[in-house]
C-alpha cells in the first residue's frame, strides 16, 4: 500500500458519507493503521456537497486534508461529485469507484442547470483518470431492501479494488459494532455485492 | 411591433415613473400585483416576451397600427382622434340610473348593453376604502355599484383580465384613456395566442385630464375624516379652481394647486385626453353638469348608442361647434405636451432603449408644431 | 466508547468525541454550552451519557450564561466545562473578563471551537486573542490524541493555577477523526459546596469577587507567570527535527499536521524542524529562546491571524542578544495568507519557496482541464432550505408583502438556517446579516431614522433559539425607544441549524429530560410589543397579515410565524399532504407563469420537466407541506390530506 494512502469519499448530504468514512476508517484502524478522517459537512442538510478525506498510514497520523492532486482513491456516492473532486485532488493514476445514481442539485431540479448524461460524465472522468468504475449501487441497495445500503456497497467496491489492506472479518466486526445484530448479514451481503460489482482488482 | 418582457417593463416603465397603474399587466401572471393604486412586481420573470409588455400602454405602443386596426386609418394629428360623430348626452328616463354627480351616460350605456345582450359582463370601478378597484358585473342591476368620479389612479384593466380569465368573452370595459389604450392593445392578440377571440364587445373610454396618486389622495381624504361618509367629491368647472368634498357633517374646499401636487409623474407623459381607442368616449360637458359629451368612434359604438337613444336609455342633443372648441383645444394641448415630453425623453420611435410610442414622424411633428393653447 | 473502561484501547474518534472523553477522564461534573458548529458534538456527547456518568449537562440560553453556569460548578468545587463556537466567546467575554479576575476553584475549562475558512460560519473569528486579552492560559491540541489528553490535563492545570483555562479546537480537529488511545475514566461523584465565609482575599474560602481589582489582577498575572513556567516542560510542546535546522517551523493545532506533512512531502525533514506548541499563551520563553537561537529562518504556521507570530516576534526582539537575528516568515510578510483555513498545500508552497525546493501538486494542464470539466459538467450545488421548510414559505410572504407595500422595506437578519434568505433560497429577502440577534438590534436602530427622512418599512427576522439568545434585549430596546419596526420570529421549535438542540422554549433539556418551557409570545407581550401570530404555511393569510402590520400598525411589533422544522422528530418522514401536479393545467414556462414554482419558489420537491417546462412532484423528496399548491397561480398543483 502507498503510505499514506489517500481516499476521498464524496457525496451529498444524507447519503451516509460520514458513516461510510467511519466504517472504512474503523476497519483500517482495527488492522493497526493510523487513520485520519477530515470531514466537510457544514452544509450537508441543505443540499451541499459532503466530502471526507481519509489518510491511511502505518507510520503516523496525517493531516485531515489531502494535498491538491494527491488522492489515490475516490469513492463517489454521487456521480458528478467524482468530477468535482478530481478537479481538486485528482491525477491520472487515481482510482475511482462511483455510484451511477444522480442526486440532482436544486439548480437542476429547478431547470436552471443541466446535469450531464452518464456517458457524458464517463468521458469527462476518463479525460482525467485512467481507471474509473461506475456501478449502480443504489439500484442494488434497493434490491437488497434499502437505498441506504448503497454506501456499504460502495465500501465493498472500494475493498474489491484490492488497493487497501481491508480484511472482511475486520469489516464485519466494525459493522457488528454499529448495527443491530439482525442487520449484520444484510450489510455484509451489501459489502460482498460491492466487491463483486467492482470487477477485477486493480493490477499493478 | 416589438414585444419584450418584464425586464423591460420593470426598467422602462415601473422604475422610470411611466407606469399609469392601469392594471394591464396584473392578473396575467403571478409576477405583477396592484396595491393601493400602485403596480408592483414580485420576484422576476425571465421571459423575453410577455403579454405584460404587449399590453402596456407605456411600452412600444404603435399608434398607427392600432388606429388602422380599429378605424382603418393611420393615427392623425386631430384633437379627438378618429370618430364618427359627437353628441351631448345624458341618461334617459328608461335607464333608471341615479348617478349623484354625473349625467349618467356611461351607466346608462352599460346597463342598456347588458340588458340587450351586446355584452354579457362589464368591468367597472368602485371605491374600496378610498381606493379604486375594478369589479366585474353580469347583471344590469349592479351597474350602480360603480361610484362616480374618483380622480385617483385605479387598476381597471386588471378587472378586464379577471373577466377574461373567468371565461367571459363579451365584455364591456369602461376605463380612462390609458386603460382604454391597454384594452385596445390586448384586443389585437399581440402574442399570437392560439384560439384567441376578441373578448371586448364594447369599450367605453372616459375623458381624463389627469389622475391622482391613489395612496396620497386617500391619505388626504382620510385626514378629513371618515372616508366612508363622503357624500360629494367634485371639481366644479372653471373659473372655480378647487375640489369640493362633503363628508358626514363637514365640507371642504381644497385649492386645485394642492391637488395637482398629487398627480403622478406618469400622467405628465399622457397624450390622450379623450380615450381615442374606445368605441365610445364619454366625458364632462364643461358648464353643463347634467350633460356629457359623447364621442362615437366605431360602427358598433354608434349602433349601441343610437339604439340606447331610441330605447329611451339616453337622451341626446346636437352639440354646437363652439361648445366643442374648448375640449378640442384642451385635448390638442395635452397631446402636444405629453408627446413633447416623451419626445424630449427620447421615448418616441427610439431605436435604442425603451420606447413608449411609435408613430409616423410627420404626424408627430405636425402635433408638436401645432399652435399651443393655454393650459 | 465514551464510557468505555478499556484503558489503553485505541479507537478512531472524532475530535469532539475525544474532547468529551478527555473531560470524562478528568471527572467533569458540569458541562454547559450553546450550540454552534463545529462545537456542538462535545455537549451532545456528554449529554448522551449524562445520567449514567452523573453529569449535569445543559444547553444554556447563550454562551455568556453557559459560562456562568459552568463557573458556578467550579465555584462549588466541581470540575466544569463550557463549550462554544468562536463567536460565542465574544458573547461570553464580559463575564469572562470578570471570571479571570475572581479566579476559579474546581477545574474549569473553556473550549471554543474556531472555524477557520468559515466552513459553517458567517465569520472566521479567532478566539485565541481572548486568551491574551483576558490573561489566561491557552492550549491548542495538535492531534486527536492530544485533544483528549490536553482536555484532561486542562482541568488539573486550571486547579493548579486557580483560573479558567482555554482549550481551543478548530473545525479540522473537531470535525475530523483519528486514532485515540483511551485513558482511565474518573467516575467519582464529588459533593458540591460553595464556600464564601473565609477571608475576603482568600481564593479558596472567601467570596468569589473581582475586588479589590489591583490585588486580584496582580494575583491573576502571577498565575499566568506560573503557567509559563509549567509550560516550559510540557510534553505537549515538542521539537522534531535536526539540531540546527535551516528552517524552524513553529506551529500549533491542526497546522502542526499540515506542517509535518509538508516536510515529508518535500522530503526535507533533515533540513527543517518543527517546534510544535500545545501551550500557546503564555509562551514558554526558555523553550522558545532555545529553539530560536538554533535557527536563522523561522516560519510560523497558524490559523487564522498571526497570533503566535506576533507573540514570538516580541519575545525574539526582547531577547535579541541571546537569540540573534532571525528572518521570520509567516502571515505578516505574506508567505502565508491571513484569511481562510490552512492546508498542506499552503505550507508546502511556503517551505518550497523558502528553501527553494521544486514541487508540483498538480500539473498545470491537468488542473486546467479539470477545472473546465468540473465547471461544465458538475452543476453547482447551491444551498437551499429543506423540502417542507417553513422558512421558504415565511420569506415568500414577507417578500411579497414588502413588494406590495412598495416603500422599499427590507429585512435585517441574523444567524440560523434562515440566514440563507440572503440567497435565492429565501428570494434574497435579507439585506443585513450579522451576529446572533443583531437583525433586531439593527432594525431597532433603523426604526428611529424617520426624523432623517427614512420612511422604508423595517423588518427583522430572528429564530426562536436566537430570540432567547440575543433577540430579547434588542426587542426590549425597540419597545423602550418606541422604534418603528416589525420583528418576525421564525419559530420552528428548535435550534435547527446545528442539529435540533433544545432551547428555553422547548420542554426538554440536553439529555432529553423534561423541563419547563418559556413562552415566546408571552415574553413579547409582556415586553410591551404589539404581538401577532401566523402560520407561515398559510401563505395568503400570512402575506396579508404582514402587509397589514407593516401598513396599519406603528411602533415596535412582533409577528410570530410558528411552524415546526421539517427535520424535527415530530415531522420528519411524515407527510401532511399528498401533492401532485395536473400537467394539463400547469402552464410551465408559458407567459402567465414562467415556472413560478420550480424557478422562483425552488423547493427541491418540485422538479421541472426539462422537455415541457412543466412541474412535477418528486414523491421521495417532497415533505408534503402542501404550500406549493397555494402559490401555483393556475391551480395546477393539487394536494390531498394524507389519511392517518
Amino acid at each position: 500500500m502507498i503510505d499514506p494512502f489517500n481516499i476521498i469519499i464524496t457525496g451529498v448530504g444524507g447519503q451516509g458519507n460520514v458513516l461510510a468514512a467511519r466504517m472504512l476508517g474503523n476497519t483500517l484502524a482495527k488492522a493497526g493503521y493510523y487513520v485520519t478522517i477530515g470531514e466537510t459537512f457544514g452544509a450537508s442538510q441543505r443540499g451541499g456537497s459532503v466530502m471526507s478525506h481519509l489518510r491511511i498510514s502505518k507510520e503516523s497520523a496525517w493531516s485531515p486534508q489531502i494535498p491538491k492532486g494527491k488522492a489515490h482513491l475516490i469513492i463517489a456516492l454521487e456521480p458528478v461529485e467524482s468530477l468535482r473532486v478530481l478537479a481538486a485532488y485528482g491525477n491520472r493514476d487515481v482510482k475511482i469507484v462511483s455510484n451511477t445514481r444522480p442526486i440532482y442539485p436544486v439548480g437542476v431540479i429547478c431547470g436552471d442547470l443541466a446535469y450531464p448524461s452518464l456517458p457524458d460524465l464517463n468521458s469527462a472522468v476518463a479525460q482525467l483518470c485512467d481507471d474509473a468504475r461506475f456501478i449502480n449501487a443504489t439500484e442494488e441497495a434497493v434490491a437488497l431492501g434499502h437505498p441506504i445500503l448503497s454506501n456499504v456497497i460502495m465500501v465493498g467496491a472500494a475493498a474489491g479494488l484490492g488497493l487497501l489492506p481491508i480484511d472482511d472479518e475486520a469489516f464485519k466486526s466494525v459493522i457488528s459494532e454499529n448495527v443491530p445484530e439482525s442487520k449484520i448479514e444484510i450489510n455484509m451481503k451489501a459489502y460482498r455485492k460491492g466487491k463483486e460489482m467492482v470487477g477485477d482488482p486493480v493490477k499493478f | 411591433m416589438q414585444v419584450k418582457g418584464s425586464k423591460e417593463i420593470r426598467a422602462g416603465v415601473l422604475d422610470s415613473g411611466l407606469c399609469t397603474g392601469c392594471g394591464a399587466c396584473v392578473s396575467l401572471c403571478p409576477y405583477y400585483a396592484t396595491h393601493k393604486g400602485k403596480t408592483v412586481m414580485h420576484f422576476s420573470c425571465t421571459r423575453e416576451e410577455g403579454r405584460c409588455h404587449a399590453h402596456c400602454p407605456r411600452a412600444e405602443v404603435n399608434l398607427d397600427r392600432i388606429s388602422s386596426q380599429f378605424f382603418g386609418e393611420e393615427y392623425s394629428a386631430s384633437p379627438f382622434g378618429s370618430y364618427i360623430n359627437i353628441h351631448s348626452a345624458r341618461a334617459g328616463d328608461k335607464a333608471g340610473v341615479s348617478g349623484f354627480q354625473t349625467a349618467g351616460t356611461v351607466s346608462a350605456l352599460i346597463k342598456f348593453a347588458l340588458e340587450k345582450g351586446y355584452i354579457d359582463s362589464a368591468v367597472l370601478t368602485k371605491n374600496e376604502e378610498g381606493f379604486g378597484v375594478p369589479f366585474v358585473i353580469d347583471n344590469p342591476g349592479d351597474v350602480e355599484k360603480a361610484s362616480g368620479s374618483r380622480y385617483s389612479v385605479s387598476p381597471t384593466v386588471k378587472g378586464v383580465n379577471d373577466a377574461i380569465n373567468s371565461g367571459r368573452r363579451k365584455i364591456g370595459a369602461v376605463g380612462t384613456p390609458c386603460q382604454t389604450l391597454a384594452v385596445a392593445q390586448l384586443r389585437g392578440n399581440p402574442l399570437k395566442q392560439e384560439g384567441f377571440t376578441d373578448p371586448i364587445a364594447l369599450s367605453i373610454g372616459l375623458f381624463c385630464t389627469w389622475a391622482l396618486t391613489a395612496s396620497d389622495f386617500t391619505a388626504l381624504m382620510k385626514s378629513m375624516g371618515d372616508i366612508s361618509t363622503i357624500r360629494k367629491l367634485d371639481i366644479p368647472p372653471p373659473p372655480a379652481s378647487s375640489m369640493e368634498i362633503e363628508t358626514g357633517n363637514k365640507s371642504y374646499i381644497i385649492p386645485l394647486d394642492d391637488i395637482r401636487k398629487l398627480i403622478p409623474e406618469a400622467c405628465s407623459y399622457c397624450h390622450d385626453m379623450t380615450a381615442e381607442f374606445a368605441d365610445i368616449s364619454v366625458g364632462v360637458y364643461e358648464g353643463k353638469t347634467k350633460q356629457n359629451i359623447a364621442i362615437i368612434r366605431t360602427e358598433r359604438g354608434r349602433k349601441i348608442f343610437e339604439e340606447a337613444v331610441n330605447a329611451g336609455y339616453l337622451e341626446t342633443e346636437k352639440i354646437p361647434e363652439e361648445a366643442i372648441a374648448p375640449l378640442a383645444a384642451a385635448s390638442m394641448n395635452k397631446k402636444k405636451k405629453g408627446l413633447g415630453k416623451l419626445a424630449g425623453a427620447n421615448l418616441i420611435n427610439s431605436e435604442t432603449g425603451h420606447t413608449v410610442i411609435r408613430m409616423k414622424k410627420s404626424t408627430l411633428e405636425s402635433i408638436l408644431k401645432g399652435g399651443a393653447s393655454c393650459c | 466508547m465514551l464510557l468505555s473502561k478499556s484503558e489503553g484501547k485505541e479507537f478512531l474518534l472524532m475530535g469532539n468525541q475525544a474532547i468529551a472523553r478527555g473531560a470524562l477522564e478528568a471527572g467533569v461534573s458540569v458541562a454547559a454550552g450553546y450550540p454552534g458548529t463545529p462545537s456542538s458534538e462535545i455537549i451532545e456527547n456528554l449529554a448522551s451519557v449524562a445520567p449514567e456518568a452523573d453529569l449535569y449537562v445543559e444547553w444554556s440560553v447563550n454562551e455568556k450564561v453557559s459560562l456562568e453556569v459552568a463557573a458556578a460548578g467550579s465555584f462549588a468545587g466541581l470540575r466544569s466545562l463550557c463549550v462554544m463556537k468562536q463567536n460565542g466567546v465574544n458573547v461570553a467575554s464580559d463575564f469572562l473578563l470578570h471570571l479571570v479576575l475572581s479566579g476559579t476553584r474546581g477545574g474549569m475549562v473553556l473550549i471554543p471551537c474556531d472555524d477557520p475558512g468559515a466552513i459553517s460560519s458567517v465569520n472566521e473569528g479567532e478566539s485565541r486573542y481572548f486568551a491574551r486579552l483576558m490573561e489566561i492560559p491557552l492550549l491548542e491540541p495538535g492531534d486527536f490524541q492530544e485533544a483528549k489528553d490536553m482536555t484532561k490535563w486542562a482541568f488539573s492545570l486550571s486547579e493548579e493555577l486557580g483560573n479558567v483555562v482555554m482549550l481551543r479546537s478548530v473545525t479540522r480537529l473537531s470535525h475530523a477523526s483519528g486514532n485515540v488511545k483511551l485513558g482511565a475514566l474518573n467516575r467519582t461523584k464529588p459533593a458540591a459546596k460553595f464556600n464564601f465565609s473565609g477571608n475576603l482575599l482568600d481564593a479558596k474560602t472567601g467570596p468569589v469577587i473581582t475586588a479589590p481589582v489591583p490585588f486580584r489582577h496582580t494575583q491573576q498575572q502571577g498565575k499566568l507567570k506560573k503557567a509559563a513556567a509549567l509550560f516550559e516542560t510540557s510534553p505537549f510542546n515538542r521539537y522534531e527535527g535536526p539540531e540546527n535546522p535551516e528552517l524552524l517551523i513553529i506551529t500549533s493545532s491542526a497546522c502542526y499536521l499540515y506542517s509535518r506533512e509538508a516536510l515529508r512531502v518535500l522530503d526535507t525533514e533533515k533540513r527543517a524542524g518543527i517546534l510544535k506548541l500545545g501551550t500557546t499563551w503564555p509562551l514558554p520563553p526558555e523553550l522558545l529562546k532555545k529553539h530560536l537561537a538554533a535557527a536563522e529562518k523561522v516560519l510560523i504556521v497558524e490559523e487564522v491571524l498571526p497570533f503566535l507570530e506576533e507573540n514570538i516576534k516580541i519575545l525574539a526582539m526582547e531577547n535579541i542578544d541571546s537569540i540573534g537575528k532571525i528572518k521570520f516568515f509567516g502571515k505578516n510578510d505574506g508567505t502565508l495568507p491571513s484569511v481562510n483555513e490552512m492546508n498542506p498545500d499552503y505550507v508546502i508552497k511556503a517551505i518550497s519557496s523558502i528553501l527553494n525546493i521544486p514541487y508540483t501538486g498538480m500539473p498545470e494542464e491537468y488542473e486546467k482541464s479539470g477545472q473546465i470539466l468540473s465547471f461544465t459538467k458538475s452543476p453547482n450545488r447551491e444551498l437551499t432550505f429543506c423540502p417542507g421548510c417553513p422558512h421558504r414559505a415565511s420569506y415568500w410572504s414577507i417578500n411579497r408583502a414588502l413588494t406590495l407595500n412598495g416603500e422599499n422595506g427590507f429585512v435585517c437578519g441574523d444567524i440560523g438556517c434562515y440566514t440563507m434568505a440572503i440567497l435565492p433560497a429565501g428570494f434574497g429577502t435579507i439585506k443585513t446579516a450579522h451576529s446572533m440577534g443583531s437583525g433586531t438590534g439593527v432594525a431597532s436602530g433603523f426604526g428611529k431614522l424617520k426624523s432623517f427622512g427614512m420612511n422604508q418599512p423595517v423588518v427583522s427576522v430572528c429564530g426562536d433559539s436566537t430570540f432567547f439568545h440575543a433577540g430579547m434585549p434588542a426587542l426590549v430596546n425597540a419597545v423602550h425607544n418606541n422604534s418603528d419596526m416589525l420583528l418576525v420570529i421564525l419559530d420552528n421549535s428548535g435550534t435547527a441549524m446545528t442539529g435540533f438542540q433544545p432551547h428555553p422554549g422547548i420542554p426538554s433539556g440536553a439529555a432529553g429530560n423534561e423541563l419547563p418551557s418559556v413562552d415566546i409570545e408571552g415574553i413579547c407581550r409582556s415586553i410591551g410589543a404589539k404581538t401577532f401570530t401566523a402560520d407561515p404555511f398559510n401563505v395568503a393569510e400570512t402575506e396579508k397579515k404582514v402587509l397589514e402590520i407593516i401598513e396599519n400598525e406603528r411602533g415596535p411589533r412582533v409577528l410570530i410565524m410558528r411552524q415546526g422544522c421539517a427535520l424535527s422528530p415530530e415531522k420528519k418522514g411524515k407527510k401532511k399532504y399528498n401533492v401532485s401536479v395536473d400537467s394539463n393545467i400547469c402552464k410551465g414556462s408559458d407567459c402567465g407563469c414562467n415556472r413560478l414554482c420550480t424557478r422562483v419558489f425552488r423547493c427541491p420537491g418540485l422538479v421541472c420537466d426539462s422537455a415541457t417546462g412543466k412541474a412535477m412532484i418528486d414523491e421521495i423528496i417532497c415533505a408534503g407541506c402542501g404550500v406549493c399548491a397555494d402559490i401555483c397561480p393556475s391551480g395546477a398543483i393539487k394536494r390531498s390530506e394524507v389519511a392517518l
